[in-house]
């Protein structure tokens, strides 16, 4: 059990970390987040006892952290550094082996259990293989995971690790944050991530650390908002929810270049998630866009009011109704370029292409980013095909790919044939 | 294990061989070889030879054993038991007993000067409780020019006893007695008690702060190692003045022959080292004149040293 109380920390004038105050146990996995020099790593040093706050109380176990022999301490609480230099040539083995030094202190000769210990220590960081091995001879990726190992000797309640996959390759990142997942159940893990998406995905809780102090700290998806995220990070990012774990997924969001926004409006209609990373790549590229008409539940519509993208809607499950109909042959008038996606057809959305049908626009993008011979797409009884092919034989313009569909936008709003 | 302990009983065995082989050479002959059994011969093995070597093989091993520590607390195979001012503070103790007092007690001045010099770089060192290994390292190297600036003026006024402190200063056992032995003989327990921090030495090869997250006392380790190796270098240097690159070399070629484990390290660091000052020693005083054992072990060393270091970057 740690807790921070009211934790303030300054290198001389310089404040590093103010008004700190959280607890964590045994059981919890705990990001902590923020841009470089908001205090991550001095949070951990603080935590650790390599720096002392100058105000405020850690308590470990309810203990005072200064209450703590060095030994001690490190029974309860084991360090993987950001990084590692080894200065000597000792082999994989010693060094793992070294975690074991808080239980063995200076003289008490290596036993069976210790041996043990270490063999299982090495086996969770697959690292077996390389027991006989100079530290000073393997990839940083493989020292990383030595040092986590001799960090899991330690037998620790509480471990902390500062960007454990900074070397790690992607196989071995999701690995090691496995196992430290795992881990967690049965004591504290508190971890620095660089990566918002790791720390969502693995982290029972997230502090986000901005301008030395906690700007926010709960669930993953409590924390990582678009919001908080700009004030911390000064970027715009889309949170969108993984499907599969309901955990938030960040993407940043390139700005428009020059951060002036293009001449040229494009209107967008889309559906079922299909539009949303043209909605992205269009507001990207900085046109003014558009989209609808959507229903609130529909994914595309979630992205487009992330991105602040004017959107016509409908209630969920409603068909598109003669007003937003109106609406969108209005917005059609004004605009240059219609991309369609060719997604599925049905009573509910088929007004849309009616509109689009008596529009006069400069243009037509339809995008078909799947394959969809011989699978069923229009429930309209015919009627979306006939005016999809009625729109092809007029020229529109047929793409396969998000960005030849941006392609073709720039080259009808530049004129280009 | 097993052959890292194989090792040090070779070792051990080597050690007595030195002794008894470097006792026998001389330029006065070799026993059965032209040196006659009678009472002058006695004098020259068991007065003359003898207390040579023992105390020879007794500074280099406490020289080697300082070394094995400098470069384990500052992880850096570069660094020497004279880092911390050592040997220009011994430098300059015994030159002052050399121009003001006539050369009376200038080992004890020297020893005095090797023990304060390293207490003021300490003390200069220190922050808030704490010696960053950094700063200790730094001042070494201040507090060392300045003292040598210090001997340097000594010596520019020294006149007549110029050449005494130049031949103090490149080290040698001309002089040596049993007395010196006896001094001497304080460098083994002081060598081995450092073995009780072989663990928290291996340990801090990763860093200050890995060695204290792995629970090593590093501000203790810091102060009692720092008190036992100048402890030894001082007697060492008031015994054969300041002798290079035994404490250097004997480190590094011990590390690379079984390893950097501070349990082997150190006890095979301490007879390999007084091996090759013994050695160098028989060398210096049977080749021709008697020259300075300092001007053997660099002669020697510094070649040896570049192989060592060609041979890492090659690897």
């Amino acid at each position: 059990m740690i807790e921070l109380r009211d934790v303030e920390l300054d290198y001389g004038a310089r404040v590093v970390l103010k008004q700190v105050s959280f607890m964590s146990g045994r059981g919890e996995f705990l990001g902590v987040i923020g841009p470089n020099g908001s205090g991550k790593t001095t949070l951990l040093k603080a935590i650790s006892r390599i720096v002392p706050p100058s105000n405020g109380i850690i308590l470990i176990n309810d203990q005072a952290l200064g209450n703590f022999s060095s030994l001690e301490l490190s029974r309860e609480m084991a360090v993987v550094p950001q990084a590692t230099d080894p200065g000597f040539d000792f082999t994989v083995r010693d060094v793992v082996m070294m975690g074991r030094y808080p239980h063995i202190g200076s003289f008490r000769r290596e036993r069976d259990e210790d041996r043990e210990i270490i063999r299982k220590a090495m086996d969770t960081t697959g690292i077996t293989h390389l027991s006989d091995r100079s530290v000073r001879a393997i990839s940083g990726g493989e020292l990383q995971r030595v040092i986590i190992a001799r960090a899991l000797a330690q037998q620790p309640r509480i471990l902390l690790l500062d960007e454990p996959t900074a070397h790690l390759d992607l196989g071995q990142q999701m690995s090691i944050l496995h196992a430290m997942k795992e881990l967690s159940r049965q004591i504290a893990v508190i971890g620095v991530f660089h990566d918002l998406n790791y720390a969502a995905h693995f982290c029972d809780r997230i502090i986000l650390l901005h301008d030395h102090r906690i700007l926010a700290m709960g669930r993953p998806e409590d924390v990582l908002t678009q919001d908080a995220i700009r004030t911390a990070f000064g970027i715009d990012v889309m949170v969108r929810k993984n499907p599969f774990t309901g955990r938030p997924v960040i993407s940043p969001l390139t700005k428009p270049e020059n951060g002036r926004s293009k001449g040229g409006r494009v209107h967008v209609i889309c559906g079922g998630g299909e539009g949303s990373d043209l909605l992205v790549g269009l507001s990207a590229a900085g046109y003014q866009v558009t989209a609808g008409v959507l229903s609130v539940n529909d994914s595309d519509y979630r992205t487009a009011r992330m991105l602040g993208i004017p959107c016509i809607s409908e209630p969920p499950f409603s068909p598109v109704s003669a007003g937003s109909m109106g609406e969108l042959a209005l917005i059609l008038d004004e605009t240059n370029v219609v991309v369609l996606t060719r997604g599925l057809w049905g009573a509910g959305n088929i007004g849309n292409l009616h509109v689009l049908e008596s529009a006069k626009v400069r243009g037509i993008v339809i995008l078909d980013s799947h394959a969809r011979d011989g699978e069923e797409w229009d429930f309209t009884g015919g009627k979306a095909a006939a005016i999809l092919d009625g729109l092809g034989a007029n020229g529109a313009i047929p793409v396969r790919e998000v960005s030849s569909a941006i392609a073709a936008v720039a080259r009808i709003i530049e004129g280009v044939p | 294990m097993q052959k890292r302990g194989l090792f040090l009983v070779l070792l051990f065995l080597a050690v007595v061989a030195s002794v008894l082989v470097c006792t026998a050479i001389g330029p006065a002959g070799t026993p059965f070889l032209g040196l006659a059994g009678d009472e002058t011969s006695s004098i020259i093995l068991f007065s003359v030879r003898l207390p040579r070597v023992i105390a020879a093989l007794l500074v280099g091993a406490g020289l080697a054993a300082a070394g094995v520590v400098m470069q384990g607390l500052f992880r850096n195979s570069m660094a020497d038991p004279y880092l911390l001012g050592t040997s220009s503070g011994g430098a300059l103790g015994a030159a002052i007993a050399i121009v003001f007092l006539a050369g009376a007690f200038h080992w004890v001045l020297a020893f005095a000067g090797c023990i304060a010099a390293t207490f003021l770089v300490y003390g200069i060192s220190r922050k808030g409780g704490r010696i960053p290994v950094e700063q200790l390292l730094l001042t070494g190297i201040a507090v060392s020019m300045f003292l040598s600036a210090i001997l340097s003026f000594l010596m520019y006024t020294a006149g007549k006893s110029l050449h005494q402190i130049f031949l103090w200063l490149m080290g040698g056992f001309w002089s040596t007695s049993w007395n010196d032995v006896w001094i001497g003989l304080l460098i083994v327990p002081a060598s081995l008690s450092l073995l009780l921090f072989s663990r928290e030495l291996n340990i801090f090869a990763f860093g200050e702060e890995d060695a204290f997250h792995l629970g090593v006392d590093i501000e203790f380790l810091k102060k009692a190692l720092l008190l036992v190796s100048s402890f030894i270098t001082g007697l060492a240097v008031a015994i054969a003045g300041s002798i290079g690159f035994i404490g250097l070399i004997t480190p590094h070629l011990m590390r690379l022959v079984i390893g950097p484990d501070h349990r082997v390290l150190l006890p095979a660091s301490m007879m390999a080292g007084g091996i090759l000052l013994l050695f160098s020693d028989t060398l210096a005083r049977t080749a021709g004149n008697e020259i300075p054992v300092g001007v053997v072990t660099a002669f020697f060393g510094a070649p040896f040293f570049i192989l060592l270091l060609k041979r890492r970057y090659r690897q």
